[in-house]
């Protein structure tokens, strides 16, 4: 197996959904960063990138495959090869996971992965009754046909169906995903406070981050506006005026009467893409690229559905003994934040054997995840989960921290709605 | 079937399965097919055949079409005209046309014009003359009667058949703006009957004339009352009042040809073909006549010119510029930003802060949104080209950037140290240029370590409207890097104009001749509005005080003392100029200046609706602007009156003789491009040809003789007449006939 390196890792501010970037048409939220990485290395011509894959989950439905829209605007070459993949909350991760494959097995040297997503302008779908009629009425071929089939319209049929509240709940077991973090909490006795107290955390270290400029490296602006005439470059989403009083007077959202989860401590509803130029070695020599860091391997695993938080333990658990790696040596975890619940179980369940056998079947405890190491500028609840975006994004955003802090490993994960857990580790080199 | 032994040189002709072929453009060599004598002649002689020859007489259709790609035909022959010796002569050519297309009307047999690109003028009269007009949906197809622009009016027989194909108000607007319509404009207003693509044009028109019954066009209860409507007398009326008052609006009454088209098609068909005909041919004779349509013929030879202008063969093929930055993100390097983004080059917009580089972006935006609001383009096309412009504030993606223009503010020394920044991040063979307007290009030349790739490319404010860019070269530039940035220029569809670096190159120094004067005049006590007034009836876009509010008092007045240093007294500035610095006024940019500027009025954008050539046709200004009541305090207390010729001599006397001292200079190499220069610079005059058409046509010694005269009794020092024109006056030259 080849080494395979990142030699770029951009993404767009991220924006709270229904804000700045609702008007954006959607690959656009992908084909700056592909340009601007193209921008960084004048030897990487058109014809040079053997694909374009990037995770999305709701796209509009003219993009069918979005991937191929943002390859050919991003002014790459016809001949590229480029598709879309959906692994739900790790759709992005999945691309990088499948781009690492390629470029490891020698079938691609150039890759752009990565993922994007508009939840604002996800699709209202007919009921199935609505379509049933439209279908009947297409298939009419007499007057008295038609008219039979605009009989069984009722005015019910009307109440679009929000295609991102279908996305949010889980075939299988039933539940939205709100209501498997108020499962975790309940079985684990996280209180309100706890929950609040880490959102606080959140939106204080995204804030900080922000205002320190930390994330210049990793953010390529993004004209917004109705005329597209100002600039945006920061995101929006993480509230300086945030605090653990105002958090908690906020009514629980997906068990209204008892429940402990709010909108305010899990994470918004968001609209954003990143990318990243994977790269082999020969790739790097030929076109002059700098290896920033390398994909050491990834990890896709499992777990219980009404327990989807929980996917990170099993499957950085997974890794690691793919890897050799310990927790210990570990430098940096870009956790994504779901729910403030949600990861607040998964540090706790992964420190303690009992625990990890219980809910994810481990034989052993996976380790600490200390706090001074995870999500260090904020994570999904400030900063928002664009859905088919942040599996990348917080490979972005681990890539910048490693190298600003110096670190060697770093872990990206994340827990996939639908009961899996995606991660990926990765070295440094620009130490 | 036999064909008599016709010897054709223009025209292609075949008869097949009972349907007869007249083919354009397959002899002529370039890429537009014109009409000339020739194939008028060949025309007639062909359709002869459908008088006199009986087998011809029972064919099943006539189809002309073409045989050159991208042209159908496009109009007459111009240089035919400037042929002409009499309005005698010009109104028998009409009628002779007018015969022709009346005979191909008169046909029996049904004819349809299969129209794949180009179709313009003369070429579109056919078209109409024919029973059934097909156009192609290619992007090249194009109708149009653009002969009012040429100062004439379609003489055989456009205004008398276009009315009957698309209503009257349309065909109005068509003849009177001489727009184009594409394909499917053309097709959706009713002046093609149908549209189809180009490769089954004439198997379609086969079809048509086989089975009539396939394209039986009903017509609409709509259309019926339409023309019930237009036949009433009040209606027609108030149409035609309508397109009058646009008409002044938009002219000020100096153009003649739309006139002269308002009065004959109002006159209208009542009286029966022959006559609106004969009324037809004698305006269009009178108009061709004119001198009018001899200076704007001359602008659209000039053009012509400009499109292929003699490079030197032994230049390597230039490179086509592909991706574009700019530096400097105001407005004009916004304006920049947009023309680049326009052409594909998803140009990088750099400047040192994000408030700077909204300013550009808004700027382009202002464009784009203007352009969708035309319905040039479409929203989704707006955000590609918008968001295919990138603000930086870094160097990053210089390194894959072909061309850089600079435009940040005018200081010699730290464009200097940019240009040392610029050059050490970009590849080798990226062309550096300066958009100065004031500044020595060589100058900023010597800070480059390779000055030949480094030239100056000055747009005009406002970028997306002006359509002129003076590219300044000067010794150490290579000739490639000269040819490569005017085939660029020409391909974003602006006119170049090759100029040798001198103060204000070729424009801005003709213009600071101009406005040094106007400043004098108010001085003497002559009411502003009166000289603005003056300079808008001679058929200038803008008075010389609102052009100071456009431009910006305060750059200008630094201009003009630059010119006083560099060119000597004639330059000397009126003393009203060291009150006017004193008063720091700012123009429109500052919201007063002369005049006072609403901020609510789009700014940014000089909000005339309309194109370039609706522009350098001279509106602007048309909207009263309230005086600044702070000039009070400045302007002498007394008002003289002066009446409007003089206050146009005053003016523009001193922007010939400056013309003639660029010509000698070498700054620009002919007439023709201080012509050139000051239309597509300034829109000025078109109709009167331009400056020094204007001052041939007045008569050089004339021109001589006024200004002597001025220089006796107003000022030695600034009315003297140049050398240049002293020498042609003697040797009884015009300026046209002068060459280095």
């Amino acid at each position: 197996m080849r080494n395979v390196f990142i030699v770029a890792a951009k993404r767009t501010p991220q924006v709270k959904s229904g804000l700045d970037f609702k008007e954006v048409s959607v690959p656009h939220l992908a084909i700056g960063l592909l340009q601007n990485i193209l921008d960084s290395y004048p030897k990487i011509e058109n014809t040079s990138v053997d694909e374009v894959i990037f995770g999305n989950i709701g796209a509009p439905p003219q993009f069918a495959n979005i991937s191929r829209v943002i390859a050919l605007e991003a002014g790459l070459d016809q001949k590229t090869s480029a598709y879309t993949v959906n692994r739900n909350c790790a759709a992005g991760m999945e691309a990088v996971a499948q781009a690492t494959l390629k470029i490891a097995t020698s079938r691609a040297e150039l890759i752009f992965a990565g993922g994007l997503e508009s939840m604002s302008q996800m699709p209202l779908i007919f009921s199935k009754e609505m379509t049933d009629m439209f279908i009947e009425l297409m298939k009419a071929k007499s007057l008295k046909e038609r008219l039979t089939a605009f009989g069984r319209f009722r005015p019910y049929f009307l109440k679009p169906i929000i295609a991102i509240e279908k996305g949010l709940t889980d075939p299988f077991c039933g539940l939205n995903m709100g209501q498997t973090a108020e499962l975790l909490a309940r079985e684990l006795n996280i209180t309100r406070e706890e929950q609040d107290t880490f959102a606080n955390y959140s939106h204080q270290k995204a804030c900080a981050a922000t205002k320190e400029g930390r994330f210049h490296s990793e953010i390529v602006p993004v004209l917004v506006g109705n005329k597209m005439d100002r600039i945006l470059t920061h995101d929006v989403g993480p509230r300086s005026d945030s605090s653990v009083e105002r958090l908690g007077q906020m009514r629980p959202f997906f068990d209204k009467k008892s429940g402990s989860v709010t909108v305010g401590n899990s994470c918004p509803i968001t609209d954003g893409g990143s990318a990243l130029l994977l790269a082999s070695e020969e790739a790097v020599n030929r076109h002059a690229l700098t290896p920033l860091a390398r994909i050491v391997d990834y990890s896709f695993n499992g777990v219980a559905p009404k327990y989807m938080g929980l996917g990170p333990i099993s499957s950085i658990s997974a890794l690691l003994k793919r890897t050799g790696q310990t927790m210990d040596a570990i430098d940096l975890f870009e956790i994504n934040e779901a729910f403030s619940a949600q990861i607040i179980a998964v540090q706790k369940i992964a420190k303690d054997a009992a625990l990890c056998s219980r809910f994810v079947g481990l034989s052993e405890a996976l380790g600490e995840i200390p706090s001074e190491k995870l999500n260090v500028n904020g994570g999904g609840v400030a900063l928002g989960h664009p859905v088919g975006s942040s599996g990348s994004r917080i490979i972005v955003t681990l890539v910048h921290e490693l190298m600003r802090r110096r670190g060697k490993w770093g872990v990206a994960s994340l827990c996939i709605g639908g009961g899996q857990g995606g991660a990926v580790l990765v070295e440094n080199l620009a130490l | 079937m036999e064909i008599a032994n016709l010897n054709l040189s223009r025209l292609t002709f075949e008869v097949k399965e009972q349907i007869a072929y007249l083919g354009f453009g397959k002899y002529s060599e370039k890429s537009m097919t014109v009409i000339d004598r020739e194939t008028l002649i060949e025309l007639d002689k062909l359709l002869k055949l459908f008088y006199e020859e009986k087998s011809y007489k029972n064919l099943d259709g006539l189809i002309f079409f073409s045989h050159k790609p991208g042209c159908f035909l496009a109009g007459a022959d111009i240089s035919m005209i400037s042929t002409l010796k009499s309005v005698e002569e010009a109104f028998d050519g009409a009628q002779k046309g007018q015969e022709l297309y009346n005979r191909i009307e008169d046909l029996t047999i049904p004819t349809v014009a299969c129209i794949d690109g180009v179709c313009l003028g003369g070429g579109l009269e056919l078209a109409l003359a024919c029973r059934h007009i097909l156009a192609s949906d290619s992007p090249k197809t194009s109708l149009g009667l653009p002969e009012v622009q040429l100062g004439i009016l379609p003489g055989f027989g456009g205004t008398y058949r276009l009315p009957q194909r698309v209503t009257l108000p349309n065909a109005l607007d068509l003849i009177l703006s001489g727009r184009q319509l594409k394909g499917y404009k053309a097709y959706k207003m009713g002046l093609a009957d149908e549209i189809y693509p180009s490769e089954y044009l004439l198997p379609m028109a086969v079809k048509i004339l086989r089975k009539p019954k396939f394209f039986n066009k009903k017509s609409g209860l709509k259309d019926s009352i339409s023309n019930f409507l237009q036949d009433n007398f009040l209606v027609r009326k108030v149409i035609f009042q309508k397109a009058r008052e646009k008409v002044l609006k938009k002219t000020r009454g100096l153009y003649d040809a739309p006139l002269k088209i308002l009065d004959l098609m109002e006159s209208g068909p009542g009286h029966g073909r022959a006559t609106y005909l004969h009324n037809e041919a004698q305006a269009f004779a009178e108009l061709a006549l004119s001198q009018q349509s001899a200076g704007l013929r001359n602008i659209f030879f000039l053009m012509d010119a400009a499109k292929k202008a003699p490079f030197k063969t032994d230049s390597p093929s230039p490179r086509t510029l592909k991706r574009g930055a700019v530096v400097g993100s105001g407005v004009m390097g916004g304006g920049l930003a947009y023309l680049m983004s326009e052409s594909n080059m998803r140009p990088i917009l750099k400047d040192l802060n994000y408030e700077s580089l909204e300013i550009g972006v808004r700027q382009a935006a202002l464009n784009y949104a203007s352009s969708v609001k035309k319905k040039r383009i479409t929203r989704d096309e707006w955000e590609k080209k918008q968001r295919s412009i990138i603000p930086s504030t870094t160097y990053h993606g210089f390194s894959r950037v072909d061309l850089v223009i600079e435009a940040i503010f005018e200081d010699m020394e730290i464009k200097k140290r940019l240009f040392q920044e610029i050059e050490s991040k970009v590849a080798p063979s990226c062309i550096i240029t300066t958009n100065t307007s004031s500044l020595s290009v060589e100058e900023m030349a010597s800070a480059l370590q390779d000055p030949s790739r480094f030239a100056g490319l000055h747009f005009f404010n406002p970028v997306a409207k002006m359509p002129l860019v003076e590219i300044i070269a000067h010794p150490k530039c290579a000739p490639e890097t000269i040819d490569t940035l005017y085939r660029w220029v020409l391909a974003t569809k602006k006119t170049p104009l090759i100029v040798k670096d001198s103060p204000g190159f070729l424009v801005n120094r003709i213009l600071g001749a101009f406005i040094k004067e106007a400043i004098y005049l108010l001085e003497e006590g002559v009411r502003l509005q009166d000289i603005d007034n003056a300079c808008l009836n001679f058929g200038l876009a803008m008075g010389p005080f609102r052009l100071l509010d456009e431009v910006g008092i305060d750059i200008a007045l630094k201009v003009g003392k630059i010119f006083n240093e560099k060119l000597g007294e004639r330059f000397n500035p009126a003393p009203l100029s060291k009150k006017l610095e004193e008063l720091k006024i700012l123009g429109k940019k500052g919201g007063k200046g002369f005049y006072l500027y609403s901020k609510s009025k789009g700014s940014g954008d000089s909000g005339d609706s309309g194109d370039d050539s609706e522009r350098s046709s001279g509106s602007g200004g048309d909207r009263p602007l309230e005086i600044n009541p702070e000039l009070k305090t400045m302007l002498p207390e007394k008002n003289i009156l002066m009446d409007e010729e003089s206050i146009q001599k005053r003016l523009i006397l001193p922007m010939i003789n400056e013309a003639a001292y660029l010509l000698e200079e070498g700054v620009v190499k002919s007439a023709g491009d201080v012509d050139l220069g000051m239309i597509f610079g300034t829109g000025f005059a078109p109709f009167r040809g331009g400056l020094l058409r204007y001052a041939d046509f007045s008569g050089v010694s004339r021109i001589q003789a006024e200004m002597e005269k001025f220089a006796s009794s107003i000022s030695a020092l600034r009315y003297a007449p140049a050398p240049l024109l002293k020498k042609l006056v003697a040797e009884k030259r015009n300026f046209y006939d002068y060459q280095p």
